[in-house]
């Protein structure tokens, strides 16, 4: 078995003038919960993009399990899944179906497939609503919904972008158990996220991006150093105002 | 307050310009187009004005028709600009009065508001012989411009709240198409009887003279012929239509500012649907969302719609000249347009495409579903539409000229269009938008794809075009069953080769396909 989930060597990609991710190398054990932090615009889903297959990097390659996913797509794809952030699901189906169809076009056969549906709609609290159409759901509901379709053929490597983003604690809670679980059995996840408390306790290694740069990255206790993740991510990032901030936004 | 309003629709405007350079080509050809309509149309009222009994009704009309297609087309069908939506508002805490007259100005604001404008003014020159006249029509004609637009924000202010639930949107377009598309066959029967039409126009021109529609343009002719009695009536109607429009309008924006939007009823779809039907295999998935996209998403109902319509409108068509050999092309033609539909899926998918990115399913399989999704759906209407027109028009010879035909044009469209789909994407309308609503400044290059890609599906369908006419002309059954043969044959090499090499190029190009359908959001 591979030792390393994901290996990304010198991606780069550059849009027009700005440079979104720039000549980042990151090392993700197997096994690990590896959090992705960086603040808003840092290239975080830029570099989850080339790393997935959904954006042809400029230079660089990705190792998933160790198949390079540009030069052996088909194979690389098969033991990853994938939350991506920013785009559709094919919301005209209802929630079983949209699970069902990633299922089968993953090549899962049937029983298996319709097994496995029920059991993620029930872990995501969605069971009630599994036969709606998606275009109908909540936020955090297409979420949950879209992580299961990332689960269903139980990828060695899960790769989630803000997968909390506008889910409630009480499904987030669920989500980290099964997350935590699914780490426990040997698979490994990398989350990007911008909130760090949720990191710092949730992950076993962090990696701090800023501006397309890879700034800091190795286990949680390695990168904080001592301090909060928070205030480390802060010292690294910079950017904090002084205390002379909105004078006048006092309201006595 | 106001002038922020309108400064703030100026730079939309100017930053919706901005986006692309294709989407300012597309509305600078498309303005120039409006803009040669707008020219001739003028011309043909100036070349009227020595026409003294029409020009009153003629102008009447012409407003009215304004008016209404203002108060008709963008609320109900292509959908306004709903970027200064009252709704927007709500945080800022402005008056309502305020907000409202800065909102109904900034609908001034517009590149179709600014054509219709120069067109009013260009159809006033009918008045040219008389100076005092034209003065007075070229006022009128902006009291109609401003009646248009005015009624034209009412509508839409009150047909949001309905649009805003999905069923009713969805419902409403199809009954519009249908009207739209039923409009050139009752127009054709109308035509035919144009003595009779003006019979009945000239009265209808009296009545609309005292509504919101007509009531400005009539002005100016009753000051030419001195009716100084109706001119005082119209005019007062007309400013009272106005004044009342405006104080709806107001209220409107302002109930609008404080009415939450309306909640959905969530739909659904009880188990699997397709998905229990389709094998259970790569393609058989894709094929089976396909189908149920066919029937649940609005883009696509469009083309499904236009099957049982086009024999519909083809009879009626034929009906006026009594000719009904049109019939006998509908085979063909639902093949080629039901198959070239396809072309368009990837752009459809929007970025619910990166489902089939991230999943790795081959472009094989992925072109495969959606044939195999589109031929289920037509298979049966096309073989019905190739064999009936012959039969019931008792020339049993026809049939399999017709039907090799039909195939062999509806197989080979899908295997070109299998191919574009996977290397063209166009700004289509997107998942639950309004299917009419094109995004703006598409035309050039979707124009020009289309057209390589017809061009091509002429090209490939030559060699079963040569025994079908052959058949046709001499009425030779034996030049039928070889267009069966040819068009079978050839139209299985292409649908192969098309899923082929269209699979190739899906699978080079999937993640610049993702990057093209980002763009398009």
């Amino acid at each position: 078995m591979n030792s390393m989930a994901l290996e990304i060597r010198n991606l780069a990609k550059q849009f027009g003038d700005k440079v979104a991710v720039n000549n980042v190398s990151l090392q993700v054990p197997a096994k690990s919960f590896y959090g992705l932090v960086g603040p808003n615009g840092a290239g975080k889903t830029t570099m989850l993009s080339m790393a997935t297959g959904l954006l042809r990097p400029d230079q660089g390659s990705a190792l998933v399990n160790g198949v390079d996913i540009w030069a052996e797509p088909h194979t690389a794809k098969r033991t990853l899944g994938v939350l991506a952030d920013g785009v559709r699901q094919f919301d005209r189906l209802t929630g079983r179906q949209l699970v069902t169809y990633a299922g089968l076009l993953r090549g899962m056969d049937r029983e298996e497939v319709t097994t496995r549906t029920e059991d993620l709609l029930r872990v995501m609290d969605l069971s009630a609503d599994g036969d709606k159409l998606v275009v109908d759901y909540s936020a955090g509901m297409t979420k949950k919904i879209s992580l299961a379709t990332a689960m269903i053929h139980s990828p060695k490597l899960l790769v989630l972008d803000e997968p909390f983003e506008a889910v409630d604690p009480v499904s987030a809670a669920n989500i980290r158990d099964i997350l935590n679980d699914y780490v426990a059995f040997g698979g490994t996840v990398i989350v990007s996220s911008h909130v760090m408390d949720l990191v710092q306790r949730m992950c076993s290694h962090v990696a701090v991006i800023d501006g397309g740069v890879l700034k800091a990255s190795g286990t949680v206790d390695e990168v904080r150093d001592g301090m909060s993740l928070e205030d480390r991510f802060v010292d690294l990032v910079g950017g904090r105002g002084t205390s002379e901030g909105l004078s006048w936004l006092r309201t006595s | 307050m106001v002038a922020y309003i309108l400064k703030l629709k100026l730079r939309l405007l100017a930053n919706g310009f901005k986006r692309s350079p294709w989407q300012l080509a597309g509305v600078i050809i498309g303005g120039l187009y409006a803009l040669g309509m707008v020219v001739m149309l003028s011309l043909a009222m100036w070349f009227s004005a020595d026409n003294l009994e029409a020009r009153g009704w003629v102008s009447v009309l012409v407003g009215s028709v304004i008016v209404l297609g203002w108060a008709v087309i963008p609320p109900m069908i292509t959908g306004v600009d709903l970027t200064l939506e009252p709704q927007r508002f709500v945080h800022f805490g402005i008056e309502a009065k305020t907000l409202a007259r800065g909102l109904i100005l900034a609908g001034f604001i517009s590149v179709p508001a600014f054509l219709t404008m120069l067109a009013v003014l260009g159809f006033s020159t009918i008045w040219r012989l008389d100076p005092l006249a034209l003065i007075v029509g070229l006022l009128c004609a902006i009291g109609t411009w401003v009646m248009a637009i005015l009624l034209c924000q009412y509508l839409t202010i009150m047909a949001t709240a309905l649009r805003a639930k999905r069923r009713f949107r969805e419902l409403s377009f199809g009954v519009l198409f249908l009207l739209l598309i039923s409009l050139g066959p009752i127009i054709t029967t109308i035509a035919t009887n144009v003595e009779s039409i003006f019979d009945l126009l000239i009265p209808a021109t009296k009545v609309l003279a005292f509504t919101p529609l007509g009531a400005f343009a009539a002005v100016p002719n009753d000051f030419a012929t001195g009716q100084f009695a109706a001119l005082g009536l119209h005019l007062a109607l007309a400013l009272v239509y106005l004044a009342g429009l405006y104080l709806l309008l107001t209220r409107a924006t302002g109930k609008a500012t404080v009415t939450p939007p309306a909640a959905q009823r969530a739909s659904s779809a009880k188990g699997l649907g397709f998905f229990k039907i389709t094998p259970a295999t790569p393609s058989g998935a894709v094929a089976a969302r396909a189908l149920t996209y066919w029937f649940k998403d609005p883009r696509y109902a469009l083309s499904v719609i236009m099957v049982p319509m086009l024999p519909i409108i083809f009879y009626f068509a034929s009906g006026t000249t009594g000719n009904y050999s049109m019939m006998l092309l509908l085979g063909p033609l639902i093949g080629i347009l039901m198959g070239f539909s396809i072309s368009a899926d990837v752009s459809y998918d929007n970025t619910a495409f990166a489902l089939h990115v991230l999943t790795g399913v081959t472009g094989k399989d992925d072109r495969l579903g959606r044939v195999l999704a589109c031929f289920a759906l037509v298979i049966v209407p096309l073989i019905l539409a190739a064999v009936l027109p012959a039969s019931l028009t008792g020339q049993p010879w026809r049939i399999p000229g017709d039907l090799g035909m039909s195939l062999g044009a509806f197989l080979i469209a899908l295997g070109v269009a299998s191919i574009a789909s996977a290397r063209y994407t166009y700004a289509v309308p997107l998942p639950g938008d309004n299917p009419m609503k094109t995004p703006p400044g598409n035309g050039a290059r979707v124009a020009l794809t289309q057209l390589a890609t017809f061009g091509i599906m002429g090209v490939l369908l030559i060699p079963t075009l040569v025994p079908y006419i052959f058949g046709w002309v001499t009425q030779s059954m034996l030049a039928g069953y070889i267009t069966v043969a040819v068009g079978l044959i050839t139209g299985s090499i292409m649908l192969f080769l098309g899923i082929r090499i269209g699979g190739k190029t899906m699978d080079a190009r999937q993640p610049e396909l993702m990057q093209a359908v980002l763009v398009n959001r």
